[in-house]
């Protein structure tokens, strides 16, 4: 497989130009442990609902705790209470334990409903465990895909309530103020709800408020996947400045080039455990190889003739690009992007 | 790598083996290499606290107290958004209550005349749904403070009795207005026939101190609102009921003391001192003293122990209920 590949695949897809990915972050100096996880499971709650079903398929442990079939006069009878008293236990953390240090960036990777944002969320505080600990040094700091922190209030206000909710003072949030409109990149929309801003702009008022704050940790997930190519490049720069800062960053993406260009360390989450944990270029091999051969045991099936067609054509583009690129950084460290 | 295959084969069993070949499998799960006394050894000998716990009671109360400029802009801006989709915006804050109250004025105090033998049934009225609609609007506000601000809590990370307390505090900032245009009622109400007219005294100068007493016991309240709500969303749906019974119970829009006197004696001796000394009924007593020369509300020291006292517990009781379940307010 060549990396013209990869590219295609949904599942690998480029959030950053190959170019990108020369600038590898260094390998930091690695300091004390900032983060401790410790045998972490997460279950969580549905209730109201009898969707076994729906969860197992897409590799979710369930249990259903309230489940029977009723006869048909029953269902009648009772069509008001279908769901009266159900609820569905998702078993998506299931055992997982590691320690970060300061000065790293962690990227998690796995395939959907693998359990990767519940695990971030749980190492955030923000989804209290079901058995296990969490240790941590200072406030960690989430960065969600749903950004807004009150949709109905403008991007002002967000900006105040966010910086307030990271512990910053009035006074300080007022001096950074320029800097995260500047970062973000919103102009006079900053004056609107943010129910109004398109994904991409919310996303970037966010990550512009969360990083201001100059986190002890900072919490990725998918993010950046809506920012455009000028932000993405200002993100890392930021990411960069955090690390330095002796801050932690965890990086949750589908992009495995994302997390080849920003982590240190990868983990591998695969149904709630974790498979692999180590340097990212290792981890991102073997998770590549993964997904290669999964897209290869069932891939041709979901391509239809006009799918087909993008992908030759896509096929032949980026294996042009990949062989410019090769000559013009012949001998350059390309180790992670050749299959 | 363990040598733990059964997840490995649990791994994909649902997925299709391709024409190419087996399903692919990853890895089959690590080891840590520290085991987990070694990690929480790691943990504790650098001083790392843990996430997910409740904090101590005092520091709990501590980092609360350091939120309070985030508790005044999040109060503020509810206020503000509250109304904002409304083309008469702020104003709504006032004329609802101005609209309610001339429901309640029309059927209760003039149809059905339930005001009878007071001698100003609009004050009366008016006073009791104004103050009431606190009262209301704190409980269900702060069933929703938890469940209504998702987006918040699963992206920060701070004491969540700041939402609770922010939610009250706004909904007193819109208050304010709103006691303005009440007084306004309560004066002019005087100028129509069969109305006594109302004076100001120095009495006024104790309504600030009901209002006050009323907002300390609406945190509680909504305290203890947020942490049900919270673990049990079902009975968001009955706090309607229940606010309905507490009105009438608590002689919002007729005295309702009057109809506990027409009880058997023995019923009455038990229900009419729980219908006088209850919470709302106490602040509405004492907002009514204050502010009318109603002759069957006469100026009473003992209303203002009585008011205090409810204030503080609930507060208190609220606070710490609240705080018991600090831990689980992140879980959906």
């Amino acid at each position: 497989m060549t990396e013209s590949d990869l590219h295609m695949d949904v599942d690998l897809d480029v959030e950053f130009d190959p170019e990108d990915l020369e600038s590898r972050p260094p390998v930091g100096e690695i300091g004390a442990p900032v983060l401790v996880v410790d045998d972490l499971h997460v279950v969580y709650r549905v209730i109201g609902s009898k969707g076994r079903q729906q969860a197992h398929g897409s590799g979710a442990r369930t249990r259903e705790v309230k489940a029977d079939r009723p006869s048909f006069v029953r269902r009648l009878i009772g069509a008001g209470s279908q769901h009266v008293g159900a609820f569905t236990e998702v078993h998506a953390v299931r055992g997982i334990s590691f320690a970060a240090y300061h000065g790293e960036s962690i990227g998690i990777v796995g395939v959907n409903g693998s359990g990767k944002s519940t695990l971030l969320r749980a190492v955030a505080g923000l989804i209290p465990p079901h058995s296990g600990a969490v240790f941590v040094d200072g406030e960690p700091s989430l960065l969600g895909v749903n950004a807004a922190l009150m949709p109905q209030l403008s991007g002002e206000r967000n900006i105040m309530i966010g910086g307030l909710a990271l512990g910053l003072t009035t006074k300080q949030v007022d001096e950074k103020f320029d800097e995260i409109v500047d970062f973000a990149d919103i102009g006079d929309f900053v004056y609107l709800p943010m129910r109004t801003y398109s994904s991409g702009m919310a996303a970037r008022l966010r990550f512009a408020i969360s990083s201001a704050a100059s986190p002890d940790i900072l919490m990725i997930d998918e993010a950046l996947a809506t920012g455009d190519a000028a932000f993405k490049s200002r993100s890392k720069a930021r990411i960069e400045e955090v690390r330095e800062d002796a801050g932690t960053i965890f990086l949750v993406s589908h992009s495995i080039s994302t997390i080849e260009a920003m982590c240190t360390r990868v983990l591998w989450v695969h149904q709630g455990r974790l498979v692999m944990d180590g340097p990212t270029h290792e981890v991102a091999e073997a998770y590549k190889e993964f997904v290669r051969a999964h897209r290869a045991s069932d891939g041709p099936k979901r391509l239809g003739p006009k799918a087909r067609a993008r992908k030759a054509a896509q096929e032949a583009r980026a294996a042009e690009q990949a062989q410019a690129a090769q000559q013009a950084e012949a001998g350059t460290d390309s180790a992670g992007l050749a299959g | 790598m363990t040598t733990d295959t059964s997840i490995g084969s649990a791994a994909t069993p649902h997925e299709p083996a391709g024409p190419k070949g087996a399903p692919p499998r990853p890895p089959a799960p690590i080891t840590p290499s520290l085991s987990s006394a070694e990690l929480r050894a790691l943990a504790t000998e650098n001083g790392l606290t843990q996430m997910g716990v409740r904090p101590p009671f005092w520091a709990y109360i501590r980092d609360v107290y350091r939120r309070r400029a985030f508790i005044r802009v999040l109060a503020a801006s509810n206020a503000y958004a509250k109304n904002q989709n409304n083309y008469l915006g702020q104003l709504w804050a006032v004329l609802n209550p101005i609209l309610n109250a001339t429901v309640y004025v029309l059927v209760f105090g003039i149809l059905l005349q339930t005001t009878r033998g007071l001698e100003n049934a609009i004050a009366f009225i008016v006073i009791g749904t104004f103050m009431f609609r606190f009262v209301d609007q704190s409980v269900n506000g702060g069933a929703k403070s938890i469940s209504g601000k998702a987006s918040l809590i699963r992206s920060m990370h701070f004491p969540r009795a700041v939402l609770p307390v922010s939610t009250v505090l706004s909904l007193l900032a819109t208050l304010v207005p709103s006691i303005v245009v009440m007084c306004g009622i309560v004066l002019l109400s005087g100028l129509l026939e069969n109305y006594m007219m109302m004076q100001v005294t120095w009495h006024w100068l104790l309504l600030p101190g009901a209002v006050a007493l009323l907002w300390v016991f609406n945190t509680g309240l909504a305290f203890v609102m947020a942490r049900v709500v919270a673990i049990t969303p079902d009975l968001d749906n009955i706090i309607g009921f229940i606010m309905r019974f507490a009105m009438y119970g608590s002689g919002v829009i007729f005295p309702v003391t009057h109809y506990a006197e027409r009880l058997p004696a023995d019923v009455a001796a038990v229900v009419g001192p729980i219908l006088t000394y209850q919470p709302i009924a106490v602040y509405l007593y004492l907002v009514r003293s204050s502010i009318t020369q109603e002759p069957e509300i006469p100026p009473d020291p003992w209303m203002w122990v009585w008011g205090a006292s409810w204030a503080v517990v609930t507060f208190v009781v609220g606070f710490v209920v609240f705080w018991r379940g600090e831990e689980r307010y992140g879980r959906d």
